[in-house]
């Protein structure tokens, strides 16, 4: 069963004097929020977002789903993943990394094994695999201590 | 150029179809958005998702691209209004798959003729980074018409 999900924006100006709004989304889960090129491209401290923000969101969120999964598979349900992404943004370029780091606590299971359910996620969560042509996608794991 | 990077961080508990995560940027524009598995596939209760984050990701990126591209041509936009909807599809032996992005924009550009405008658009999908990275596994169609400024 195929599933959908919309966005909507709207831009008003030209692209460096402009501003823009990611208007509403499909659930109303957000929304509406402010985007601009500076906020994009220069200042992060605005309270603004980019799409490379919203990408990072994607793929954090994407990615502790399949850790998350692929752990209880293996018979260790965890308590808790804290999950960030950063997405390298170079303009002219594009996107050319996304750092992944995970935190978990997961009674049960070691180290390696941790490791190990963090690297399959990364490979097989849905939104690594719409993103697999950025050229540098990493991952550090850890479990809490 | 300068490299730019953004962050969001999530956190996760329990197992994956019973647990539930939150979604918070670093900027601050948006703070502890709730998601689930039952509402990643099925009904949807005021709770995002990774495909919805990417349908927003890409409206952003495009409407930005294109008026990029509308200013370069002289006729810097009076307003752009995107739609976005990602499709994820269950793929015989790969699995959960984003398939496609279909993109609707309405514009309102004084003084372009239909020609510079449709150039615009090729430049501005062409330009986008997210249509570049996507459109290597899944299709991405842009359609886009002119309304009367």
């Amino acid at each position: 069963m195929a599933t959908e999900r919309h966005a909507e924006a709207t831009w008003s100006g030209d692209l460096m004097s402009g501003s823009g709004t990611i208007d509403s989304v499909g659930t109303g889960a957000f929304g509406p929020l402010d985007v601009s090129w500076a906020a994009r491209a220069e200042d992060a401290s605005a309270g603004r977002t980019s799409p490379e923000e919203l990408i990072a969101a994607a793929h954090a969120s994407c990615f502790s789903m399949a850790l998350a999964g692929g752990l209880a598979k293996g018979g260790n349900v965890p308590e808790r993943l804290s999950t960030s992404a950063t997405v390298t943004f170079v303009p002219g370029t594009g996107i050319t990394k996304i750092a992944l780091e995970v935190r978990g606590a997961v009674p049960g299971l070691d180290e390696s094994g941790f490791r190990e359910a963090a690297e399959s996620a990364k490979v097989g969560c849905p939104v690594s695999k719409a993103l697999a042509a950025v050229p540098e996608i990493t991952l550090v794991a850890s479990l809490d201590a | 150029m300068p490299r730019i990077e953004r962050s969001a961080s999530v956190s996760w508990e329990g197992n994956v179809a019973r647990g539930t995560g939150l979604i918070t940027g670093e900027t601050g524009a948006f703070v502890e958005l709730p998601f689930s598995l039952p509402t990643r596939i099925g009904a949807v209760a005021g709770k995002t998702s990774p495909e919805e984050l990417l349908a927003a990701a890409h409206g952003g990126c495009l409407s930005m691209s294109l008026a990029s591209e509308l200013t370069s041509a002289g006729s810097p936009p009076e307003r752009l209004d995107v739609q976005v909807k990602i499709v994820m599809d269950e793929v015989p032996g790969q699995g959960h798959l984003v398939v496609a992005s279909e993109v609707d924009v309405r514009a309102r550009v004084p003084g372009i003729e239909e020609e510079r405008f449709e150039a615009a658009v090729r430049a501005a999908d062409d330009g986008c980074s997210f249509s570049a990275l996507i459109r290597a596994s899944a299709s991405v169609t842009v359609r886009a018409r002119l309304e009367a400024t």
